[in-house]
């Protein structure tokens, strides 16, 4: 085949992807609100699978990273002075951009990796067809409570890892730093108002819709093998990191 | 040996599922051509063959999991061509499946593998269904296992477990593909007992498919033999095990020579070997 066959090829093939993989969210969207209404215990339970044992990883990482920006942004700050500026830069960078961002990466890699291998080994393993046997639809029992779960638990954990993160930033900033714990706190909540913290809350929102349904769509549509289902796992994490990134500036542009 | 293209159990009840000219492709591959399969109400129906002949593939076409080429396939009076996804589910609502390897929810323990149906499509008080779960477990002789995970339970436990939860909702099909590969002589012979009670107990319509020609002969009412994309001999266990056609011949006796070729086609076996070729 030629290049620009090839190249037509995989264009084709993305597109076919793209369209199926929007098909099958729209699906898991229309048996959410139902789901969430009449079995609430499966939703909760999956909230607690993907969220409450996420929860080490994130405050580990919230807290280093609010420290390594506190030590970042007292460097650079003390070079114009203004290191009383820290509450704020910290606080603001946590909330609208560092603690959705850093928070959804960490979740695709934990969370999502392991939706994914869940629904995938329960393919490779006929429980889905078992499901479907006994009249029960996989992606209405098995597929839509772990992406509200997903979606549900994004935003918590998001905002846990901010707030970890600014004890982090004050840790090195008012206690190792010196700077003044008054004027730490005060800059911070001078400068962050409502709007910051729903720009947060909004763009961990849309990383909890993406990530939930790339991982659940991988999961789901894996080849039913071990090949097929770690190769599924790899997708999940590289596709949502990318997707992460991408949707995080247009909503940073349109946010701003 | 009855004509395969005329065979079915005809003295029998009625035909719970048939299929009419089935043909099925896949991938370009013909799996089978022209299919005419009738499954007797009440009877236990065995459908044989060679590995590789599309026994699972005929039984995920009867479950209205993957359609036909061509061909028509009724089940239970209802033409599953004109069943939506809803009328599939509310149709397979009245089938239970045992798959090879049971197939277990390993998220769940025995006692909730067994109510998962139940839980899914009835709203009953939990002490209805615990005497329901208990009761099917027993069935199956493990009341007792109730509270094991299907990864502390042996290959015939589970498939016994998928049989308790198969027959909870009162199937009026239950189809068993391999139920009885893998198994030890003990296992065997309860899951081929359960089987056959199951049934008549029941009042069920069962499809087995194997390849164990003696479970199949102590078992079965009625017996197909699949191979070449169609039905090659069709008749009672006894019919079957008397037919001198080569297939036939060589599959109930379990004869490594004739026209099932056992070795997958290739090239020269001197020549591959001489020319040291590495296969394309």
């Amino acid at each position: 085949m030629s290049v620009a066959g090839e190249f037509v090829a995989s264009g084709r093939a993305v597109l076919i992807k793209a369209g199926s993989f929007t098909l099958f969210t729209l699906r898991l969207a229309r048996v959410a609100p139902a789901l969430v209404l009449r079995r609430p215990g499966l939703v909760v339970e999956q909230v607690f699978n993907t969220g409450a044992l996420s929860l080490v990883i994130i405050m580990m990482s919230g807290l280093f990273v609010g420290m390594v920006l506190a030590l970042q942004g007292y460097d650079l700050l003390q070079r114009f002075g203004s290191t009383d500026a820290l509450g704020s830069a910290t606080g603001l960078a946590l909330l609208e951009e560092l603690g959705p961002v850093i928070t959804a990466l960490l979740f695709a890699g934990r969370a999502g990796t392991a939706l994914t291998s869940e629904i995938g080994l329960m393919n490779a393993t006929d429980q889905l067809s078992a499901m479907e046997m006994m009249a029960v639809d996989p992606v209405r029992r098995v597929c839509a409570p772990r992406f509200v779960g997903g979606v549900i638990a994004m935003p918590l954990l998001a905002a846990i890892f901010s707030m970890i993160g600014m004890f982090g930033a004050q840790l090195v900033g008012v206690t190792l730093k010196g700077v003044d714990a008054g004027q730490f706190w005060s800059q911070m909540r001078g400068s962050v108002d409502l709007k910051d913290v729903d720009q947060g809350i909004i763009k961990s929102l849309v990383f909890g819709l993406a990530c939930s349904a790339i991982a659940v769509y991988e999961g789901y549509h894996a080849v039913p093998t071990a090949e097929g289902v770690g190769r599924a796992t790899t997708r999940t994490v590289v596709t949502s990191s990318v997707a992460i990134l991408i949707l995080d500036y247009m909503l940073t542009a349109v946010l701003l | 040996m009855t004509d395969p293209s005329t065979a079915a159990p005809a003295a029998g009840p009625a035909p719970f599922v048939r299929l009419e000219g089935v043909g099925y492709e896949v991938a370009g591959r013909t799996i089978f051509d022209k299919l005419d399969i009738t499954i007797a109400r009440g009877r236990v129906t065995a459908v044989m063959g060679p590995s590789g002949t599309g026994k699972t593939t005929l039984l995920r076409l009867i479950t209205g999991q993957i359609r036909p080429s061509r061909g028509r396939i009724t089940v239970d009076g209802e033409d599953l061509a004109l069943l939506d996804t809803d009328g599939l589910y509310r149709l397979r609502r009245g089938m239970g499946m045992l798959f090879q390897n049971g197939a277990l929810l390993t998220d769940l323990d025995v006692y909730e593998n067994v109510a998962f149906p139940l839980r899914e499509h009835a709203r009953l008080p939990e002490p209805l269904v615990a005497r329901i779960v208990l009761m099917k477990l027993n069935t199956v002789g493990l009341r007792g296992a109730a509270r094991l995970r299907p990864a502390e339970l042996s290959g015939g436990m589970a498939r016994r477990v998928a049989l308790a939860r198969a027959i909870v909702m009162d199937p009026k099909l239950l189809i068993y593909d391999e139920p009885f590969a893998g198994l030890d002589p003990i296992a065997l012979g309860v899951v081929l007992r359960l089987i056959r009670d199951t049934n008549d107990a029941l009042g069920l319509t069962s499809v087995v498919v194997s390849h164990d020609v003696q479970e199949i002969s102590l078992l079965a009412d009625y017996a197909y033999l699949l191979s070449g994309g169609g039905v090659v001999a069709a008749g009672t266990p006894a019919e079957l095990a008397r037919d001198a056609s080569p297939v036939v011949h060589q599959f109930m006796g379990g004869l490594p020579d004739g026209p099932v070729a056992f070795d997958y086609p290739a090239s020269d076996y001197a020549e591959q070997l001489l020319g040291a070729e590495v296969p394309a």
